[in-house]
């Protein structure tokens, strides 16, 4: 490209710029609004001043009220995930049964009746497809109730009232109010709620929302929550209030999430991203009736297409990861086993346990396969016999199995707990990492946002097992 | 609420309903390129959604988009490239959150700028559209939410409208697929020059600024005769710029 | 495992925090101290003693050695060394005991002006931070932008010409705007203007001045003006001068901004449900903030309503243009209305 000497019209425009003076924009902005005001007078005409948006307003006034407005947004958290948690009972069981206890001996049947060796059998189905099952068994009905009843909350409008609700605490702790709504799109999944920061205009709050994300419990982590809360807190109380119980112990985990977000937020703020907040400033649409039968639809479909993708890409080759490092063998203990002894130490300081920190490394990747990777190594470590080998997942169609299965590993009420609190407080998952790289091109903001979650759910999970064993 | 994806035009003898063919993400040889633009949440991804076929996240609140995306339609066998963009209020700002937009907008050189406004609040939404039409002479303006303005007893007379910007105005609901076909018409009308578009230019400036803004972009002329929107590279250049002068330095505008 | 107890546990956990808070303690820590430390270099006190030199000299004024370290609040060896360093390297001369900048001197000074300037501009613009804070945090990035850092810096900001405080930020080939400025003495009542130069000659007049404490920068505004004398306040005390002293000294004009000047309403105050036209937005919501405002659609002559109130009390929904727009309270203050 050739560059044209301009400098005459650049030096033109700066002495222009000298006679207006600063209020050039401002008059700019004037003289637009001023030709729209004509435009529309002579273009549109309103029949009817009075009955304007008068339903909107009426809906406004309890959402955003002193007394309804904070108790309305809990009871719509509580609402949807006890709709998610009963929902999802049913499909998840006659999933597993479908994979695991019919597809699964098929497939094992077939395997042996084409004469394939022991190791590829093991490693693909035992391996790949037992994992891949296990993250659809379980991850795909809560999902699938999840996600459509945010869309729907989310067509109707409510979002945006949520972060006008909780602006203030965001100011005090800081931050951006628009925090609020990536904080519910981190809900979903929080690689999406770290691209959705970007609607935070100052880089400052819009790093602090990042880093804050993960503390959203993200889609791949709810069904762990719901899984040990119904197995080990339902437990603890009578029959009839066992559902209450796991149900408040999940909004407990989200809540306690929500308030660990403020925590870092305002910590951050008064620290290395110190400074103060800026301006804030937020459209509330109106509320618009959701198309309920086509979001049902669309989010199921999209929704059952990610997940499977995501099951394939990411469960596949952990599960083969989990089948190796149990079959290879290092001495006489294979190395899952002398990877969960060495934890075991650090593991029961944290009220937690060997298997369950290897867990976690392998499922870097994706949260989703946290529990299938516990099941199947601690069926390895405890040596109950599945009938399939060293590291082949039990089959483990019903949730009072699975129970059984984690207390002849050892677990106490202790551990689920903890186990509940480390699956909020540790690191994201390598997608979200990822896009956190790509939205702050900072190597050094990407390891903060890694590395600091983990530190507090270690903090967090080793204070509640010393004061638990001290007094319980 | 389901409202029949009917339109009185669909029998009009020149809406050729076989001639659109959705392609979804197929962008490759497009003929021509077409942007969406628009305030937040006036509807860009229902409508990209409705043309493509794709199924664009939308959502009821400002921002839900926040990356470009791109689609493609066929229409009486020309390729058309969508390009859905986020919402932006202005692009007279240097905000970051409405970069990504304001880039495409100004720089993207779309053939055809869709703007999407909301009909019941097209006061607001003509900041943005009047900006627009300072830059391009060719775009469409898509009356979206039609259905809402109708329920909030809002009457558009198109016609003065279409006037008074001087672009072809064309009102639809898309969220019900209402006035999809209209658009799409119109769009290639456009394109191919069957309309030719005599964009509205602001007028209640201020004296000295209008002066100003007319001695900049004379000069501008003179440095490159072909320009088209000398005025929109005086206001930037008024407001100070560092972009403009870099591409006027290189000429890479034109 | 043998010797766990998890009071042992908590105990080591205890000490192992208050160690990590010792060493990490905003601005107190050790791990701070070391950093801050190694920051104070020689550097930054050339480069301060060079600012206060150019800003003198901008005022007639010329500084000695003892006055250089009378206003600087550094160590003195330290002073006395910058001083010997940098006019080894021809940054400074002396005139009689007068310490006085040369070209490249003062070339040097010029940049750390802009920078300065440009910072504050920056936090004025793009963050948040208190105006009293701007000044101060301006006084540290100086010293650490480096002229490439500088000039994408201004690019950014669109090349302004003033920071907030209505100081001109000289370019990067080290031109700077003269503030054309008025003579106190030809002020008119109640003009708001700002002191941008006080005459030191003759003498007389101006060591008059300096013991009025009258000085560089503080706000003015004339509340009387008769033929014998010129009353005004400043930083909330009050003045009369003669015409002929307040001569010497130069006010560049303020707009006035409506906010301090007529009590007008502020949005802030509105209540539910009723209903005022906006007058304007105060200059002291600046840069990307104010746009987004404009655009927002709060502009003067538009009709704005409190619509909704917010159950922490704020921010508070307004409805302007047919659009419910959530303010803080901190803008909503910043707009001026008037009641219908
Ligand atoms: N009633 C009605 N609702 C519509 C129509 N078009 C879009 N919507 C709804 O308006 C909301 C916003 O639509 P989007 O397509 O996400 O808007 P957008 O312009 O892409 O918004 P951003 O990406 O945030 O800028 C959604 O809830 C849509 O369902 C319409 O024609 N009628
Ligand atoms: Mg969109």
């Amino acid at each position: 490209m050739k560059n044209k000497n301009i400098e005459h019209i650049i030096s033109l425009s700066n002495d222009l710029r000298w006679q207006i003076g600063d209020e050039f924009h401002d008059n700019l902005a004037e003289g637009i609004y001023a030709d729209a005001a004509e435009i529309v007078k002579d273009s549109v005409h309103k029949t009817d001043e009075k009955n304007k948006l008068r339903l909107d307003a009426r809906i406004d006034k309890i959402i955003t009220s002193k007394i309804w407005g904070f108790p309305i947004m809990f009871l719509i958290l509580a609402l949807v995930l006890w709709l998610t948690i009963i929902g999802a009972n049913y499909p998840s069981s006659m999933l597993a049964g479908l994979l695991l206890d019919t597809v699964h001996p098929a497939l094992k049947a077939f395997a042996s009746s084409i004469g394939m060796p022991w190791w590829l059998d093991g490693f693909l189905i035992d391996g790949v497809y037992l994992a891949v099952a296990w993250v659809i068994a379980v991850m795909l009905p809560p999902m699938a109730i999840f996600f459509p009843l945010f869309t729907l909350l989310e067509d109707f409008g409510y979002l945006p009232r949520v972060a006008f609700n909780l602006d203030h605490l965001f100011k005090l702790s800081g931050a951006h109010g628009k925090q609020a709504l990536t904080m519910s799109m981190g809900f979903g999944c929080n690689a999406a709620g770290v691209v959705a920061t970007r609607i935070i205009d100052s880089p400052r709050e819009r790093l602090i929302a990042i880093i804050t994300n993960n503390f959203s419990l993200c889609n791949g982590r709810w069904p762990t929550q719901i899984l040990i809360a119904t197995i080990f807190v339902g437990a603890v109380v009578p029959n009839s209030f066992s559902s209450i119980a796991s149900l408040s112990a999940v909004i407990g985990i989200a809540i306690l999430g929500i308030f660990f977000m403020f925590l870092v937020s305002w910590a951050l703020s008064k620290t290395v991203l110190k400074g103060e907040v800026s301006t804030f400033n937020l459209e509330l649409p109106p509320y618009r009736p959701p198309r309920f039968w086509k979001t049902i639809y669309t989010s199921l479909i999209d929704r059952t297409i990610i997940v499977l993708w995501r099951a394939i890409v990411f469960a596949a080759p952990a599960g083969a990861v989990i089948w190796l490092i149990s079959n290879v063998y290092l001495g006489d203990q294979s190395m899952a086993a002398w990877l969960i002894s060495s934890l075991d130490g650090f593991g029961f300081l944290l009220g937690l346990n060997g298997v369950i920190l290897v867990a976690y490394i392998v499922a870097i990747p994706a949260n989703e396969i946290v529990i299938p990777t516990i099941l199947m190594l601690t069926v390895l470590v405890t040596g109950i016999d599945g009938g399939a080998g060293a590291g082949v997942m039990f089959e483990l169609d019903s949730v009072s199995a699975t129970g059984d299965v984690l207390r002849a590993g050892g677990w106490t009420l202790l551990t689920a707990i903890n186990l509940m609190l480390f699956s909020l407080l540790h690191n994201p998952c390598s997608t979200t990492i990822y896009t956190i790289y790509k939205e702050t091109k900072s190597v050094k903001w990407t390891v903060v946002a890694s590395i600091l979650p983990v530190i507090m759910g270690f903090i967090v999970t080793f204070l509640v097992a010393q004061i638990w064993r001290l007094f319980i | 609420m389901e409202v029949k994806a009917k339109s009185a035009c669909e029998t009009c003898s020149h809406f050729n309903a076989e001639g659109l063919k959705r392609l979804g993400v197929n962008t490759t040889e497009v003929d021509f390129v077409v942007a969406l633009a628009g305030n937040p949440n006036t509807g860009k991804s229902t409508v990209f959604n409705a043309l493509t076929g794709l199924r664009q996240h939308t959502g009821n609140w400002p921002g839900k988009t926040v990356t470009r995306a791109e689609g493609a339609f066929e229409y009486n066998k020309e390729k058309y490239k969508l390009v859905d963009l986020p919402g932006t209020y202005s692009l007279l700002s240097t905000s970051e959150d409405e970069e990504v937009a304001r880039n495409f907008i100004l720089f993207g050189k779309p053939d055809v700028t869709v703007i999407v406004v909301d009909a019941s609040r097209l006061e607001r939404n003509l900041n943005l559209v009047l900006q627009i039409l300072e830059i391009t002479d060719r775009a469409v303006l898509c009356l979206n939410l039609m259905d809402e303005a109708e329920r909030n007893h809002i009457e558009i007379d198109t016609r003065t409208l279409a006037r008074y910007l001087g672009i072809p105005v064309v009102p639809t609901s898309a969220r019900y697929d209402k006035g999809i076909p209209e658009l799409i018409q119109t769009i290639s009308e456009v394109a191919n020059g069957k309309i030719i578009c005599k964009p509205h230019r602001i007028k209640n400036i201020p004296k000295n600024i209008e002066n100003a803004v007319q001695k900049l972009s004379l000069e501008i002329k003179k440095e490159y005769p072909e320009i088209a929107n000398s005025r929109w590279i005086a206001f930037r250049l008024l407001e100070g710029d560092e972009h403009i002068i870099e591409l006027l330095r290189t000429g890479e505008f034109v | 495992m043998n010797t766990y107890n998890p009071i042992t546990a908590l105990l080591i956990f205890l000490a192992i925090s208050v160690f990590a808070y010792l060493l990490f303690r905003p601005y107190k820590g050790w791990y701070w101290l070391i950093k801050t430390n190694s920051k104070s270099n020689g550097k930054i006190v050339v480069e301060d003693i060079l600012k206060l030199l150019y800003h003198s000299e901008n005022a007639n004024k010329h500084l000695n050695l003892n006055d250089i370290i009378r206003t600087l609040k550094t160590n003195d060896t330290l002073i006395v060394d910058s001083i010997n360093k940098m006019a080894a390297h021809e940054l400074i001369f002396m005139e009689g005991d007068a310490v006085k900048l040369t070209k490249s001197g003062s070339d040097y000074a010029l940049r750390i002006v802009r920078a300065h300037r440009l910072w504050e501009k920056f936090l004025a613009e793009k963050t948040g931070f208190d105006r009293a804070e701007w000044h101060e945090r301006a006084e540290r990035k100086e010293h650490e932008l480096t002229k490439d850092e500088t000039d994408i810096l201004a690019s950014k900001l669109g090349n302004p010409q003033f920071d907030p405080h209505g100081d001109p930020i000289p370019t990067n080939t080290g031109k700077i705007a003269k503030i054309k400025g008025t003579a106190l003495s030809e002020l008119t009542v109640d003009t708001i203007g700002r002191i941008i130069h006080i005459k030191d000659k003759p003498d007389i007049i101006y060591k008059q001045i300096l013991a009025e404490k009258i000085h560089i920068g503080s706000l003015i505004r004339v509340v009387d003006k008769t033929a014998s004398r010129i009353v005004f306040h400043s930083e909330g005390e009050s003045f009369v001068l003669a015409p002929i002293i307040a001569g010497n000294i130069t006010v560049s004009i303020l707009e006035k901004d409506v906010v301090v000047e007529e009590n007008l309403a502020r949005l802030s105050i509105l209540k539910e449900g009723e209903t005022a036209k906006i007058i304007g937005i105060s200059k002291e919501i600046r840069g990307e903030s104010r746009r987004r405002l404009l655009d927002l659609g709060f502009v003067k002559g538009a009709d704005v309503r409190l619509d909704l109130l917010n159950p922490l009390g704020e921010p508070n929904a307004f409805l302007i243009k047919g659009t419910s727009i959530a303010l803080r309270n901190n803008q909503a203050s910043k707009i001026l209305i008037k009641k219908v």
